[in-house]
């Protein structure tokens, strides 16, 4: 029981890793990034680059994320520049449009580059271990999922509502108009975040190479449980989305011991009971 | 309607037509499906590009009236044809209504965007575990059937006849939803889309608009999947996976979702673009991203919207000239009701 408990925290860490990107885009840009799984995917690539499919060591590893972060957080970049920032005032259904032509492109672009092979990765040493506490055996791999996820919100967290850059950004948020007028340089602002989120999808992409087997349309298996995730924590919410994710986690392992032969049913049962009884995200109101 | 249109229509009914005496089976095939696709779209559109809302989990509305009639056909073989297409109509408005009856209440928006996912993967989820619908294998070797019209039979066996038929169902439901959206109903439907708020003002029940739009494009959605499984002669859970939800969006939002026949258009172009590309492993996704990302950047209201444009240009050419007719175009929806 507590094994499929800590199992579905890793899960659930998982889909965190990728949710903190699109909700952070969400909370400030308001736009659903459907790219967002495929940049994710792309990281994972990057690093699969890197480290191949022993990773010699923890730190190379760690370094490779690293890399995986900045080479997506430049695409970010090139994509803020091209499409994003085009797109800043039409109507949010052709943003929706926009990012998923953004995400075809990329599925594209790594199938050319990677082929559409199937690659698995093993964790580097010291993570392919397990700890074992009397007759509880946790992965080590888990463990640091769980410690590396918890390690993520605490920072993002710190950093939106501790920071002067962070502030800002809740102000950009608020109102852009009313904050441009204030002397902020709100384009600059606005591509910063758009670059930290896809950074933060790199990022995921490298740490949660281990955990599955890298192919092509690795992208849409996490982009729907973290979208799910991002809604039902409430739009926007870093810590909204922290416990969504962490629970969808759960559940997924509950039901994947419990149900073996339905996978995913329990999630998207929850999702959809959730939904019709508080619609507005775990914490209330809808806005950050 | 215009005689331009209408001219326009009628091309496209004769090229449409005279598809299996000129082209080979494949492309007969593949015109087959888009037109199974078309009228999926136009369902959708009913909601997003008419009364206002996204559903995201459209595709369960196909996979259950292409189910039904997958299954119909396969192990009922009494049921007529036309009953079964009616039974799917019937489930998938029913279900439809259901749906609608407690998420419309209760939530609007992205909400209701994500509720309808969630329930499509849920009914994805549970084909796929259900061994009398084949899992995740699906409905295949589906048989063609034969209609009864009570003076005479119509043999759909074969991929011409049958391909017939789609053309000639397609093209009524068609001309149902241009009916509803053009009549009176669409009128309160649109006034819903631009200010649900004010249109309450007004007198018009908005939650029973809305609810009686979900019931009628879901309908219209089962019936295009009923249509598509006899025609692929196969239906597999994929057919209820978000993935297949977004490609009426894509085709509407491509071909402008303010104009009726926007997915239509959408639809010709995505199968045209896949058709192209389908040898180019990988190739063809960037080519169909970087033509939608090109559409979108460059003209936002899709290409009936960009066609309007030019129409508005041509007819007054000093007053449209410049960017000013541009930014009004991009910025202003014009109303569904011109087209």
């Amino acid at each position: 029981m507590l094994f499929t408990i800590i199992n579905g925290l890793a899960t659930g860490m998982a889909v965190f890793l990728v949710a903190a990107g699109l909700t952070l885009i969400f909370g400030i840009l308001k736009i659903l990034n459907f790219a967002h799984g495929a940049f994710f995917m792309i990281g994972a690539y990057v690093a699969f680059m890197i480290v191949g499919s022993n990773p010699p060591s923890l730190w190379l590893f760690l370094l490779a994320s690293v890399a995986a972060g900045l080479v997506v957080g430049a695409l970010g970049f090139i994509t803020d520049r091209t499409v994003l920032r085009r797109l800043r005032d039409v109507d949010e259904a052709y943003m929706l449009i926009a990012t998923f032509a953004v995400l075809l492109i990329c599925e594209g672009a790594v199938k050319l580059i990677w082929g559409v092979n199937y690659a698995s990765i093993n964790p580097p040493p010291l993570l392919d271990d397990a700890i074992i506490v009397g007759s509880l055996f946790i992965p080590t791999y888990s463990a640091f999922l769980i410690g590396f996820g918890v390690l993520v919100y605490v920072a993002l967290d710190l950093a939106i509502h501790r920071t002067w850059l962070g502030k800002l950004l809740q102000a950009i948020s608020n109102d852009s108009w009313m904050t441009g007028l204030l002397g902020v340089n709100v384009p600059v602002a606005l591509t910063l975040s758009v670059v930290a989120s896809f950074m933060l999808a790199g990022l995921a992409g490298g740490i949660l190479l281990p955990n599955q087997t890298l192919s092509p349309v690795l992208g849409g298996s996490y982009l729907l449980l973290a979208f799910i995730a991002v809604i039902i924590g409430g739009l926007g919410d870093i810590r909204g989305a922290f416990i969504a994710s962490a629970l969808l986690g759960v559940i997924e392992s509950a039901s994947s011991v419990l149900l073996p032969n339905i996978p995913g049913l329990a999630t998207y049962v929850f999702v959809v009971v959730f939904l019709l009884v508080k619609p507005q995200g775990l914490f209330g109101s809808a806005s950050t | 309607m215009k005689p331009i249109h209408f001219l326009a229509i009628a091309a496209a009914l004769v090229v449409l037509a005279s598809l299996p005496v000129w082209a080979n089976q494949g492309v007969t095939f593949i015109v087959g499906l888009a037109l199974v696709e078309a009228v999926f779209a136009l369902s959708w559109n009913l909601l997003f590009g008419f009364t206002g809302m996204a559903s995201f989990g459209h595709a369960a509305f196909f996979a259950i009236g292409g189910y039904l009639c997958g299954a119909g056909l396969r192990y009922a073989t009494g049921v007529p044809f036309l009953a079964l297409l009616g039974g799917a109509g019937a489930l998938g408005a029913l279900t439809a209504f259901l749906v609608g009856l407690v998420a419309l209440r209760r939530s609007s928006g992205i909400h209701f965007a994500i509720l309808t996912l969630a329930l499509s993967e849920v009914l994805r989820v549970l084909i796929a575990y259900s061994t009398a619908l084949g899992r995740e294998d699906g409905l295949s070797a589906i048989p063609r059937p034969a209609v009864n019209l009570g003076v005479a039979r119509l043999d759909l066996t074969s991929g011409q006849s049958y391909y017939w038929f789609l053309l000639v169902a397609s093209a009524l439901l068609a001309w149902v939803l241009w009916l509803v959206a053009k009549g009176p109903l669409g009128r309160v439907l649109q006034t819903i889309r631009q200010d649900p708020e004010r249109a309450a003002f007004m007198g018009v029940d908005v939650w029973r608009y809305r609810l009686g739009a979900f019931t009628l494009s879901g309908a219209v959605a089962a019936v295009s999947g009923a249509l598509y499984a006899p025609w692929a002669q196969i239906i597999t859970p994929d057919s209820a996976h978000w993935i297949h939800s977004t490609q009426p969006m894509l085709a509407s939002l491509l071909g402008g979702a303010q104009s009726f026949w926007g997915p239509v258009i959408g639809t010709i172009l995505f199968t045209a673009i896949n058709y192209a590309t389908r040898t180019l492993i990988g190739l063809s996704e960037i080519v169909i991203g970087v033509v939608l990302l090109v559409i979108v950047l460059s003209a936002p209201s899709g290409v009936m919207g960009l066609l309007r444009r030019f129409e508005s240009r041509r007819n007054r050419p000093a007053a449209a000239a410049g960017g000013g007719a541009r930014v009004r175009a991009a910025t202003v929806p014009t109303p569904a009701g011109e087209a």
